[in-house]
C-alpha cells in the first residue's frame, strides 16, 4: 500500500534546517548544541512515526519536484529504506551527544556542526531515494559535505587527505551519473521502486559495462578493494567524523547503493542471467581477507578500524551479491550490526585519545584499568565482530554462512570463518593489551565527559541486543525480512 | 575541370586572393603586415561578390535616358557598399590598437611582443 | 494581428540610437551616462517582454523593412530561438547595473561614457543577429557586435588588454569574412538573401558550391563561438576584458556563434539538399575535445577569470556536441544550454568581478579566506559554480542530462563519457576555489579589511545567482520554447 506522505521529505529537510540554524547561531554555544541536539531528536521521532506503519507494509512516497516527465526528485520510504533510516538516524542522534562533548575546544564548531547535520541530512535522503537521480544528488552531496570535516584541522595533512577522498569519491560519483543516465535511456525510467527495471532486451554486453559503471560507483564508497585507499587516509579528520564517515553515512552510503543497483535497478533474476555477480562476489571475498590481513598489521587505532572498516563493507557487498534471500537477510542487517559496532569503537578511540591522548595500539597497556567502562564497551564490540554468537556480529556471519551454501557456493562460508579468526588476531591483542598489561594504572579510573561515555555504552548495549534478541526496540528486523521479500518476489 | 575554372575565373582569381591574405595574417609577424593581409582577404571576397552581379553585356542599372536592360544586379554592389564601410572601421579600429601598442611596448612584431608579455 | 508590428524594428532601433547618443547626455563623470544606459536597456527588455509575449501566443511573425515584401526586401523574424533576446536583454541590464561602480574604477573617466556606447552597441548587434531574417544583416550584426566587442576588450588601455583585442580583431574578422563568403556563394546559388527563401531554393542546386558555403559558414561561426582548435583567441580576451564585458563576452557572443550554427543548420536541415553527417561527426568530436580540453586547462589556472574563460571553452564544448549529435534530446540540451550557461557565466564572471573590485586581487592565492568577508558574492558564486558542474537541482543540470541523453540515444556513449568527466574535471577547479574561499587563511593577516560589494554590484550577482537555481527548478519553462523549435528544426520545410 503506497501512501503519499511529507514526512518522508521532511525527515531529510530537518537536518537541512538545523544546518541553517547552525550557521545562523553564529558562536553561541548553547544555541548551537540545542539546534543539534533537537534536530537531530526530531527526525527520529519522525523516522520512528513512520516506523509502525513500514511494518504493516505502507509504503510512504512524496514528489518533490519533477523537472521533466521522468526526470525528478522524488522520496519513497520502502522497508529497505526505512531500515537504513531508521540506523542513521538513531547513531545521529548518538553521534550528536558525543561530537559536543568532543569537540568542546576545537575551532570552527559552527562549521563543523553545520555540515555534521547536513551528512545526516543526506544520508536519510539517500535512504529515502525514489529514483537513482534523488539516489544520485544526495550521494555526491553527502561527499561534498563531508569534505569540510575532513579538512577540518586545515593542516597540511588534513587538506592532502581531503584531496585524496574527493579524488576518489567524485570520480565515483562521475560514474553513478553516468549508470544513472544510461539506465533511463535503458529503462525510461529511473525508479528504484520496482524489483529490478532492466530487461535482457538491452544486451549483454551493455548490461554487464553498465553494471560495472554503477558499481565502481557505489563501490568507491563502499571501499570495495581496489578502490578502498581513500578511507584509511581520511582517518585524519575529527574522531566524531570518523564514525560518521565509517559507521553511518560515507561508506554506508556506498553499501546502500550497491544494494539498490543490485535489487531495485538489475534486479535477482537479471543478474543470475547475467552471471556478474560471481565476480562481484568473489571481489569482495578478497577484500573481507585482504583488508583483515592489512589491519593485524596496522599499529595506529584508529588506521586498524579503517581497514577493519573495508572489511566489514565487503559482508554487505558479499551478502547482496550472493542473490540467495539469507544472505540478502545478512547484507541488510550488516548494515545495522556494522554500524552499533563500528561506532563503539570510534566512540572509545575518540575517548581514549582525548582523556589520554594515545593513539597507537602499544600504547595502550593497562588502559582497561584507567577507563574500564570505554574499554568494556570496546570488547562488546569487538567479540561482535569476531562473531560470538549473542553478539551482532553472529547473526550476520550465520545469515551469510547460510545463504552462501543455499547458493552452493561453500566458498564463503569459508570466507566467513576465516575472517572471524582474523578478527581475533586483531581485536584480541587490544583487550589484552589493556587489561592484562603493565602498568596498570588502576589507582587512576578516569573515564571520558559522561557526554562521551554515554552515547559508547548505549551503542554497545545495542551491539548485545542486536545479536541477543534479533529484533530490538527500533532495529526492526522484520523490516529487513519484508525488504528480502520484496526484492526475491516471495 | 580545366574548364570549369576558365569560365569562373573571376570566382578563382578572388578564391586565391583570399588564400593569398589569409597566408599572410597567419605567417607575417608584424602587426600592420597581418592587417593588410586581411585587407586583401576582404578585397577578394568583395570582389567575388561584385562580380556575382555581373550580366554579360550588361548596363549600369541607373535609369534615365538610354537606359536599356539587360542591367548590372546593383543588389550585390548595394551589399558591398555596406561590407566596405564595416572594412573600413575594421581597419581603424585595427590600426589605433596597433598604434596604442607601439607606444606602450615600443614594436609591433608579434614574437617581440610575447617576449615581452 | 493583436499587436503593432513595427515593434520589431523599434527594438533595434532604439538601442542604437540610444548607444549613439550615450556620450552626449553624458556628464564628466560619467554617471549620467549610466543613468541612460539602464533606461534605454529596461525600454529594450521591456519590449523583448512583448515580443515573447506575443510568439507565445501567435508563434513566429515578422516584419518587413520599408514595406518590401519579403524575400525582396529586409525582414526581421522572430521565432522560438529569437526568445533568447529576452537573456540578451536580461544579462546586458544586469552588467550596465553592475557596471555602476565597476566602471570608474576600471576604466578613465573620459572612457566611461564611451563604454556604454560600446555596451550598448554590442547588445543592438546581439539582438539583431537573433531578429534578422536576412543572411547579409546576419553579417552586418554579426560585424556590429564584434567590433564593439573587440574595443570593450581593449577599453580598459592596458597593455594586455591591448594584445588581447588586437589577436581577438584578427580572428574574429577573418571569421567575419569567411561568413561574408559563405552569404556570398549562397546569393550566388539562390539568387536570395532571405533565410527562409533561400532554405526553399536550395533543393537542386551545385553540390560543390553548397557544401563550400556552408563549409565557410560554419568555420566562421566555430571562431566566434571559440570552438577547439579555433579557441586560442578566447581566454586572453575574456579575462582581460572588465568583468561585466567579460560575462557578456562569455554569456552572450560567443553564444552568437551558436545561434549563428543554429541558423545553418535551420537552412541546411530545412532544405534537406545537403547531407550534414560528416559535419555532425566533426562538430561532435571537436565539442567532446573542447569539452575535455577547456575543463583540463581551467584546472591549471591560478587566476579566476582565466580559469572562467576556459570553462566557458569547455562548454562551448557541450552546446556543439549536442548540435552535432543532432539527435532531437541532444538538440533540445544545446539550445537549453545556450540559455543556462550564459546566465551561470554571467553570475559566475559579475561574480569573480565583485571580488576582484573589492580586493584587488584576481587569484586564487590572492583571495584566500574571501568567504568570510564576502559571503554574499562568494555564495552566488558557489551556486553558480554547482550549477556549472550540472548538479541538480541547478539550470545547468538539465542541459547536460538531455545531451548526455541524446549521445546514448545516438548509440555513441563514448560522448556522455566525455561529458561526465569533463564536468568532474571542472569540478575539481571549482573544489579549489571554494576551497580558496572558504577553508583557507588570508594570505597576510595586515590587509585594510575587506567589505561585500556595494548593492549596484551585489543585487545583479545575487538575481543571477537566483535564477541558476529557479532555472534548474523550473527546467520545463525553456524546454516549452525550445521543443517546438527542435521539432520543426528537425522536420524539412516540404514534409510534415
Amino acid at each position: 500500500m503506497e501512501v503519499v506522505d511529507a514526512r518522508v521529505a521532511i525527515a531529510p529537510a530537518i537536518s537541512l534546517l538545523c544546518a541553517a540554524l547552525v550557521f545562523a547561531a553564529a558562536d553561541h554555544t548553547f544555541w548551537r548544541r540545542f539546534f543539534s541536539l533537537s534536530a537531530a531528536l526530531a527526525k527520529l521521532i519522525i523516522v520512528m512515526s513512520m516506523l509502525p506503519g513500514a511494518l504493516k507494509g505502507v509504503v510512504y512516497t512524496f514528489d518533490l519536484v519533477e523537472f521533466t516527465p521522468g526526470v525528478g526528485l522524488a522520496f519513497r520510504a520502502d522497508a529497505l529504506g526505512m531500515f537504513f533510516a531508521v540506523v542513521s538516524s538513531t547513531l545521529w542522534l548518538f553521534t550528536s551527544i558525543y561530537a559536543i562533548g568532543y569537540m568542546e575546544r576545537e575551532p570552527n564548531r559552527r562549521r563543523f556542526f553545520g555540515f555534521f547535520a547536513l551528512c545526516v541530512s543526506t544520508t536519510v535522503g539517500v535512504a529515502f531515494a525514489e529514483n537513482l537521480l534523488t539516489l544520485f544528488l544526495f550521494y555526491e552531496t553527502l561527499t561534498i559535505c563531508t569534505y569540510p570535516l575532513v579538512v577540518h584541522d586545515e593542516t597540511p595533512e588534513a587538506m592532502r587527505a581531503g584531496r585524496t577522498y574527493l579524488a576518489y569519491t567524485l570520480t565515483g560519483g562521475a560514474f553513478v551519473l553516468l549508470g544513472s543516465i544510461w539506465t533511463y535511456q535503458l529503462a525510461g525510467t529511473m525508479t528504484l521502486s520496482q524489483p529490478g527495471i532492466l530487461t535482457m532486451e538491452a544486451g549483454r554486453t551493455t548490461l554487464t559495462a553498465l553494471f560495472v559503471c554503477l558499481i565502481a560507483g557505489f563501490g568507491v564508497k563502499a571501499a570495495i578493494m581496489p578502490l578502498h585507499g581513500w578511507l584509511p587516509t581520511a582517518m585524519v579528520a575529527p574522531t566524531p567524523v570518523s564514525a560518521l564517515l565509517h559507521a553511518v553515512a560515507v561508506v554506508k552510503v556506498g553499501a546502500f547503493g550497491v544494494l539498490r543497483t543490485i535489487y531495485n535497478v538489475f534486479g535477482v533474476d537479471l543478474l543470475q542471467e547475467l552471471g556478474v555477480c560471481d565476480w562481484l562476489a568473489a571481489l569482495a571475498g578478497i577484500t573481507i581477507i585482504a583488508a583483515s590481513v592489512i589491519a593485524i598489521f596496522q599499529d595506529n587505532f584508529k588506521r586498524r578500524l579503517a581497514f577493519s572498516t573495508i572489511s566489514q563493507l565487503s559482508y554487505i557487498v558479499l551478502g547482496a551479491a550472493l542473490l540467495s534471500p539469507l544472505a540478502a537477510t545478512a547484507a541488510i542487517v550488516h548494515i545495522a550490526n556494522q554500524a552499533f559496532a563500528k561506532i563503539t569503537m570510534f566512540f572509545v578511540a575518540g575517548s581514549i585519545q582525548r582523556t589520554t591522548g594515545k593513539t597507537a595500539i602499544h600504547e595502550f597497556a593497562g588502559i582497561g584499568y584507567r577507563m574500564p567502562y570505554t574499554m568494556g564497551a570496546f570488547t562488546v564490540a569487538a567479540l561482535s565482530f569476531i562473531g560470538i554468537p549473542l553478539f551482532a556480529g553472529f547473526v550476520t556471519k550465520w545469515y551469510l554462512s547460510l545463504g552462501a551454501l543455499e547458493s552452493d557456493q561453500w566458498i564463503y562460508a569459508l570466507v566467513m570463518l576465516g575472517s572471524s579468526l582474523l578478527n581475533a588476531a586483531y581485536w584480541l591483542p587490544i583487550i589484552y593489551t589493556a587489561f592484562f598489561k603493565s602498568p596498570r594504572e588502576d589507582a587512576l579510573v578516569h573515564e571520558a565527559h559522561w557526554t562521551m561515555l554515554g552515547p559508547t555504552l548505549l551503542c554497545a548495549a545495542y551491539v548485545l541486543l542486536l545479536g541477543m534478541t534479533v529484533s530490538v526496540p527500533g532495529m526492526p528486523f522484520a523490516l529487513a525480512q519484508a525488504a528480502v521479500k520484496f526484492v526475491f518476489g516471495m | 575541370m580545366i574548364e570549369a575554372l576558365w569560365n569562373n575565373l573571376d570566382y578563382a582569381a578572388s578564391v586565391i586572393l583570399f588564400c593569398i591574405g589569409l597566408y599572410a595574417v597567419i605567417t607575417r609577424n608584424n602587426l600592420i603586415k597581418k592587417f593588410m593581409g586581411l585587407n586583401i582577404m576582404e578585397t577578394a571576397v568583395f570582389a567575388f561578390i561584385v562580380a556575382l552581379g555581373v550580366v554579360e553585356n550588361g548596363d549600369a542599372p541607373i535609369m534615365g535616358d538610354g537606359a536599356s536592360a539587360p542591367f548590372i544586379n546593383p543588389l550585390p554592389q548595394a551589399l558591398i557598399l555596406t561590407g566596405i564601410v564595416v572594412a573600413v572601421s575594421t581597419t581603424a579600429l585595427a590600426l589605433s590598437l596597433v598604434i596604442r601598442i607601439w607606444r606602450q611596448c615600443g614594436t609591433i612584431e608579434a614574437d617581440e611582443l610575447r617576449e615581452a608579455e | 494581428m493583436t499587436s503593432w508590428s513595427p515593434l520589431l524594428a523599434l527594438f533595434l532601433v532604439i538601442p542604437l540610437v540610444g548607444a549613439v547618443l550615450t556620450p552626449v547626455v553624458s556628464d564628466s563623470s560619467g554617471r549620467r551616462s549610466w543613468g541612460w544606459a539602464v533606461f534605454i536597456m529596461s525600454v529594450t527588455s521591456a519590449m523583448s517582454v512583448s515580443l515573447i509575449v506575443r510568439v507565445l501566443e501567435e508563434g513566429p511573425f515578422s516584419y518587413v523593412i520599408g514595406g518590401w515584401v519579403a524575400p525582396y526586401g529586409i525582414e526581421l523574424r522572430f521565432d522560438e530561438f529569437s526568445a533568447s533576446v529576452a537573456i540578451v536583454c536580461l544579462l546586458g541590464l544586469l552588467a550596465i547595473v553592475f557596471s555602476r561602480h565597476y566602471a570608474p574604477q576600471a576604466l578613465t573617466p573620459e572612457r566611461i561614457p564611451y563604454y556604454y556606447t560600446l555596451l550598448l552597441l554590442n547588445l543592438t548587434g546581439m539582438l539583431g543577429f537573433i531578429v534578422t531574417g536576412d543572411l547579409f544583416n546576419l553579417y552586418v550584426f554579426t560585424e556590429i557586435l564584434s567590433l564593439s566587442a573587440y574595443a570593450l576588450v581593449a577599453i580598459s588601455g592596458e597593455k594586455t588588454a591591448e594584445m588581447a583585442a588586437f589577436k581577438y580583431l584578427v580572428m574574429g574578422a577573418v571569421s567575419s569574412l569567411s561568413i561574408l563568403f559563405g552569404v556570398g556563394l549562397l546569393y550566388a546559388l539562390t539568387g536570395s538573401l532571405n533565410m527562409a527563401d533561400v532554405t526553399s531554393r536550395l533543393a537542386g542546386t551545385a553540390h560543390a558550391p553548397l557544401v563550400m558555403a556552408f563549409a565557410a559558414l560554419t568555420l566562421g561561426f566555430m571562431v566566434k563561438a571559440a570552438l577547439f582548435p579555433l579557441h586560442i583567441w578566447l581566454p586572453d580576451a575574456h579575462a582581460i576584458a572588465p568583468s561585466p564585458v567579460s560575462a557578456v563576452l562569455s554569456g552572450l557572443v560567443v553564444k552568437i556563434g551558436i545561434l549563428g550554427m543554429l541558423r545553418v543548420y535551420q537552412m541546411a536541415y530545412g532544405s534537406g539538399a545537403i547531407d550534414l553527417s560528416g559535419l555532425n561527426l566533426t562538430l561532435t568530436w571537436l565539442g567532446a575535445i573542447s569539452i575535455v580540453m577547456g575543463a583540463f586547462f581551467a584546472v591549471f589556472q591560478d587566476d579566476i577569470k582565466m580559469m572562467l574563460a576556459y570553462s566557458t571553452i569547455s562548454n562551448i564544448g557541450y552546446i556543439v556536441m549536442g548540435l552535432g549529435l543532432a539527435s532531437s534530446y541532444s538538440l533540445i540540451g544545446a539550445s537549453v544550454h545556450v540559455f543556462n550557461h550564459a546566465l551561470i557565466k554571467a553570475t559566475l564572471f559579475l561574480g569573480a568581478g565583485a571580488l576582484i573590485h573589492q580586493t584587488g586581487q584576481r587569484t586564487l592565492t590572492g583571495l584566500a579566506g574571501i568567504g568570510r568577508s564576502m559571503p554574499f558574492t562568494t555564495a552566488a558564486i558557489s551556486i553558480g559554480a554547482i550549477s556549472i558542474v550540472g548538479i541538480p537541482p541547478t539550470a545547468g543540470f538539465l542541459c547536460k542530462w538531455y545531451i548526455a541523453l541524446g549521445a546514448l540515444e545516438a548509440g555513441e556513449p563514448i560522448f556522455a563519457v566525455a561529458l561526465v568527466f569533463g564536468a568532474l574535471l571542472i569540478f575539481i577547479y571549482y573544489i579549489r576555489m571554494v576551497n580558496a574561499f572558504y577553508f583557507r587563511k588570508p594570505q597576510d593577516a595586515g590587509a585594510p579589511a575587506v567589505h561585500e560589494a556595494p548593492l549596484t554590484m551585489l543585487v545583479p550577482v545575487l538575481i543571477l545567482a537566483a535564477l541558476c537555481l529557479i532555472m534548474g527548478i523550473l527546467g520545463r519553462l525553456p524546454l516549452s520554447f525550445i521543443e517546438p523549435a527542435v521539432t520543426r528544426l528537425l522536420t524539412p520545410l516540404g514534409g510534415g
